[in-house]
């Protein structure tokens, strides 16, 4: 799996620099996964202060 | 749907195949988005073996995004709350509970099996210098704090 989580926000992504905030500074060491599906009503986003719905990483080495 | 509804979210576990968590999380994100589900959050910490934690209004929407995922394979009865699985999403340092002077063991990489005593705890790297104890002459070496188990909490306290 080349699944790669970004540094800056957390996000999950597939390939070399996050779509959402341009940086290119990944990690593939990271640990528990949270999807966010509806970040309006979720108080799991809520509490991680995630507003776009998305894949993220709780924790990143 | 088109009715916005403001019901309180709870918690549902689902139990999983071991080792598909992420797969199942995966799944059940689309299947929800398919069926237009209210399924607000899906949660697969590492430390929960063999399940996913699934923040929704109504156990029926988790029963039905979970039927067509394969390796999921039931819902857990009864709910729990934000609370309760809150200490997931703010995940502590692996380090913590490692002091200086503690024996530990090594889970993995070359010295796998080796014991050794902690010469320095690193918080910010998440890192621990140890001093193994079966070499000749004592070497440091820095390791993951995540690749130890703890045999002794201080040496010099059981002294």
């Amino acid at each position: 799996m080349s699944e790669q989580v970004c540094r800056e926000c957390h996000r999950i992504i597939n390939g070399q620099t996050c779509p959402i905030c341009g940086s290119s500074n990944l990690s593939a060491d990271w640990s528990g996964m949270v999807i966010i599906i509806d970040p309006e009503r979720s108080e799991i986003a809520k509490k991680i202060d995630v507003k776009v719905p998305d894949r993220y990483a709780l924790k990143v080495r | 749907m088109g009715v916005i509804m403001t019901a309180e979210s709870a918690i549902f576990v689902v139990k999983t195949t071991a080792n598909q968590e992420r797969s199942v999380a995966n799944m059940i994100t689309q299947s929800a988005r398919k069926e237009h589900l209210d399924i607000r959050a899906i949660l697969a910490p590492d430390e929960l073996k063999g399940y996913v934690l699934i923040e929704a209004a109504a156990p029926e929407e988790v029963e039905q995004a979970i039927q067509t995922v394969p390796h999921a394979r039931a819902l857990v009865k009864g709910q729990s709350s934000i609370e309760e699985i809150s200490h997931f999403l703010t995940p502590k340092p692996t380090v913590t509970g490692i002091s200086e002077g503690a024996i530990i063991e090594i889970t993995s990489g070359p010295f796998k099996g080796e014991k050794a005593r902690v010469k320095r705890v690193d918080e910010g790297h998440e890192e621990i210098t140890v001093e193994l104890f079966d070499a000749v002459v004592p070497i440091p070496i820095t390791i993951r704090g995540d690749t130890v188990r703890v045999l002794r909490k201080d040496e010099e306290k059981n002294a």
